[in-house]
């Protein structure tokens, strides 16, 4: 395990990086370089520590101020413990995790689980009923039909479809909250809870850092969730700024992020195109087909396990049912990209946001923020 | 925002639905089966560490089974083992607190080595079946003790060996067992690691709490590697090859993490049984290549065991000259180009088959025959008798290693356990 380095000395020897959060990140950390040679006094007690670490199938960054390097050393090590511990749980690649024991048995028995696990499926189903089955970790059967498990795209036939929808649905799965039991209705079903699991990943880590006296941090499950903790030093929050879908050069939004979670689904990765029409990753559970003309989206509220439950429904219902499902949540804003990837469309929704590529605006330091003007 | 409890967090979404959770489904699929509504086991857990709190989590995935007491000595702990067990679990600071409570069946120790026998004769005592974490015990006189105990009170004892019950394991020593791999004669085991073995402790200046987080580190609790990393290891050989060893050497230090420690960082024993086959076992702390595996050699084949799987490999078959007919010599010798498509050495293998009705890791296995045991009277396979073969193993090969030469068994134990 290598030490954790103080950010300054990482920045030097890393290449650029052009995953959305990374490279979000990397403006939020550049920039508190410059407000820390502006201002030195104001970090002279706590530096910015990060570390990352592959797990869920993605990477998972964590930037936090500490006051020494043993405080940063043990709050990754607690942190990142708890991430690998979810990871061995909740994975369905897996053999040996509490997920893979679940879909192995639960279509022949009621199987019992830790009241850990078992909250985080009933959390699934209330997401799911809530959201009108937009939300669905039991997708997986429909993805393998739609070839997203092989990594080549298959328009499934009636029949495979008809097959893949007989083993989907959270209908089908029973839960019995005596007993933290659940069963599947149908042999052959599978839950994964990739939609939801990070978020929950990095609300634990939020936990575990505050209990080990971290009051400043950013935590970034592979950028697709990040939890803001606090604000760096001088500023109002952490910065972080929304690509344009497939740019990541080309920022359509900036945001100042403090005690919240903003989490982003976008569709501009993973999809394949057919017969002149392009078809995504992410599924609507409700039409069994992957949803077209939606790009990204992306949400704030207060954790993780929230913004990743709703960025997914959001994409799937589109703008207009999408913030009135916003709307019955307290505290939520949300920003969709729509259209095609050459002419996209923004339509923001209680976004606290400044749009295009206004980062500088947002600065904390007045100096700086007179610069930019 | 507040801090964000689990909870809290629970309570969240799907707090409307906490009640009415049982959804309507098939209802043809629920006649054959219904959720688990037989009687309880309730727990008391000595020991909310680490691996305490991974058993906790593990033991309330058995239907039935229930955590209703938490002893510890360090205040953080009670928090964490609440929050994995979602209810206001009553707390006790010292173990025989927990003892005179009324609603506990079984304990659970994982507390450090040196005062697991303190903690399971207590347990025992008290009329308690004790799930206990590996290795056994800290002496070959407390190993003897809790033989004896658990014989007196008649309760059941489980060591944590968790990989005997493990269905590749089981099955592999089923094959060996009738002879699949012909005569084992080494086994060779290793649990390699790439880290300095020790836990973040909350205020590095406080003495008195780095020696109780990383009690690993410290001879006053501890017998090092060779105790929580090869304990497995000991147990499975003593298994394929029955009993336990006749004698040991071993040789380890402190040659990279020097910290501090007291335990050492890399450690090899070899054992000898006494029908002439040996266990070698090496751990370090400095290289991970290998991480955790076993394997097992016999004169028809191998076997490859690893955490999650088990592999096996046939030797190649030894030929007899056989006698060949006189048409041969007539009928002539053909000449051609020569020609095999691929010569693998020993091939892929064979991966042990899992079952398909059962399913979990290792610790779940164990953990699970634990609470069955109980409720169906049935004594654990890993019992006072594996635990004691494998505790004393430790406990002697870590002795070779300390003074450097060759221990025999029969000099330090044996006689009085009747194991």
């Amino acid at each position: 395990m290598s030490g954790s380095v103080p950010v300054e000395s990482n920045l030097e020897k890393r290449t650029r990086d052009t995953r959305l959060g990374v490279w979000a990140l990397l403006g939020v950390v550049s920039f508190l370089l410059l407000a820390a040679q502006i201002a030195p006094a104001r970090t002279a007690t706590a530096k910015l520590y990060v570390q990352s670490r592959e797990a869920m199938g993605t990477k998972f960054t964590i930037y936090l101020y500490a006051a020494s390097e043993e405080q940063a050393e043990a709050a990754f090590e607690a942190s990142f413990d708890e991430i690998e511990r979810l990871d061995r749980t909740l994975s369905n690649y897996n053999p040996d995790s509490e997920l893979s024991r679940i879909n192995r048995l639960a279509g022949r028995k009621w199987v019992t689980t830790d009241p850990e696990v078992f909250s985080l499926l009933q959390t699934c189903l209330g997401y799911t009923i809530r959201s009108g089955g937009t939300f669905d970790i039991t997708v997986g059967p429909l993805m393998r039909a739609w070839g997203f498990f092989r990594g080549q795209g298959h328009y499934p036939t009636a029949r495979e479809l008809e097959q893949a929808r007989e083993k989907t649905g959270w209908e089908k799965v029973q839960l019995d909250a005596e007993t933290r039991a659940v069963h599947f209705a149908v042999p052959g079903m599978e839950l994964d809870p990739g939609g939801i699991g990070k978020g929950y990943a990095v609300d634990r880590v939020v936990v575990l850092l505050r209990r080990a006296g971290v009051k400043v941090a950013m935590v970034d499950a592979g950028s697709s969730t990040l939890y803001a903790m606090g604000a760096p030093p001088g500023e109002k929050g952490w910065l972080v700024r929304v690509p344009k879908p497939g740019d990541l050069s080309k920022t359509i939004s900036a945001l100042l992020l403090k005690d919240e979670s903003l989490s982003t689904s976008g569709s501009y990765e993973k999809f394949f195109q057919l017969n002149g029409r392009t078809y995504c990753h992410i599924m609507d559970p409700r039409t069994g087909a992957p949803v077209e003309g939606m790009l990204q989206t992306s949400v704030i509220a207060a954790d993780g396990t929230t913004t990743e439950a709703l960025s997914k429904p959001m994409f799937v219902m589109g703008t207009d049912e999408g913030a009135k499902y916003l709307a019955s949540f307290p505290h939520v804003a949300g920003l969709w990209v729509t259209g095609k990837i050459d002419s996209p469309q923004v339509v923001p929704w209680n976004w606290p946001g400044c749009m295009g590529d206004c980062a500088e605006t947002l600065a904390g330091d007045k100096e700086r923020k007179a610069k930019a003007q | 925002m507040s801090e964000i409890d689990r909870r809290k967090f629970m309570g969240n979404a799907a707090g409307a639905l906490a009640g009415a959770l049982l959804v309507a489904g098939c209802k043809e699929a629920t006649k054959s089966v219904a959720p688990y509504s037989g009687p309880q086991v309730r727990l008391g857990i000595v020991g909310v560490g680490s691996r305490g709190q991974e058993l906790m989590r593990t033991f309330l995935r058995v239907p039935g089974a229930r955590i209703t007491g938490l002893c510890d000595v360090y205040e953080p702990r009670f928090a964490a083992g609440r929050g994995i067990t979602g209810e206001e679990t009553p707390i006790y600071r010292d173990h025989r607190e927990m003892l005179a409570a009324k609603d506990i069946d079984a304990v659970i120790v994982a507390t450090p080595l040196s005062m697991h026998a303190q903690h399971i004769m207590a347990a025992l005592e008290s009329g308690r079946h004790v799930y206990g974490e590996k290795s056994m015990a800290f002496t070959v006189q407390e190993c003897d003790g809790i033989v004896e105990a658990v014989k007196r009170t008649g309760k059941h004892y489980q060591v944590g060996l968790q990989y005997t019950y493990a269905t590749w394991y089981r099955d592999t020593l089923r094959l060996i067992r009738e002879g699949k791999l012909g005569q084992i004669t080494q086994i060779n085991a290793c649990w390699h690691r790439n880290n300095n073995w020790r836990r973040a402790v909350a205020d590095p200046n406080d003495k008195k709490l780095e020696r109780l987080i990383n009690w690993r580190m410290y001879k006053e609790y501890s017998l090092g590697l060779l105790a929580e990393l090869g304990s497995h290891h000991i147990g499975f050989a003593n298994q394929v090859f029955g009993g336990y060893p006749e004698s040991v050497v071993g040789s380890g230090g402190i040659d990279y993490w020097k910290d501090g420690r007291e335990t050492y960082d890399n450690v090899q024993v070899a054992y000898r049984y006494p029908g002439g086959q040996t266990l070698l076992f090496s751990s370090m702390t400095t290289n991970a290549l290998e991480g955790a595996q076993m394997r097992v050699y016999g004169t028809e084949g191998s076997a490859v065991m690893t955490e999650g799987d088990g592999m096996l490999y046939y030797e190649a078959k030894k030929l007899k000259a056989s006698v060949v007919t006189r048409v041969l010599i007539h009928h002539g010798i053909m000449t051609g180009a020569s020609y095999m498509p691929e010569m693998p050495y020993r091939g892929k293998g064979e991966a042990v088959p899992l079952p398909e009705d059962v399913a979990g890791n290792a610790n779940f296995l164990a953990c699970e025959s634990f609470v069955r045991g109980i409720l169906t009277n049935q004594r654990p396979e890993a019992d006072e008798h594996a635990g004691w073969a494998e505790a004393v193993s430790v406990v002697l090969g870590n002795k070779a290693i300390e003074e450097g030469k060759r221990i025999w068994f029969r000099d330090f134990a044996g006689k009085k356990s009747g194991a």
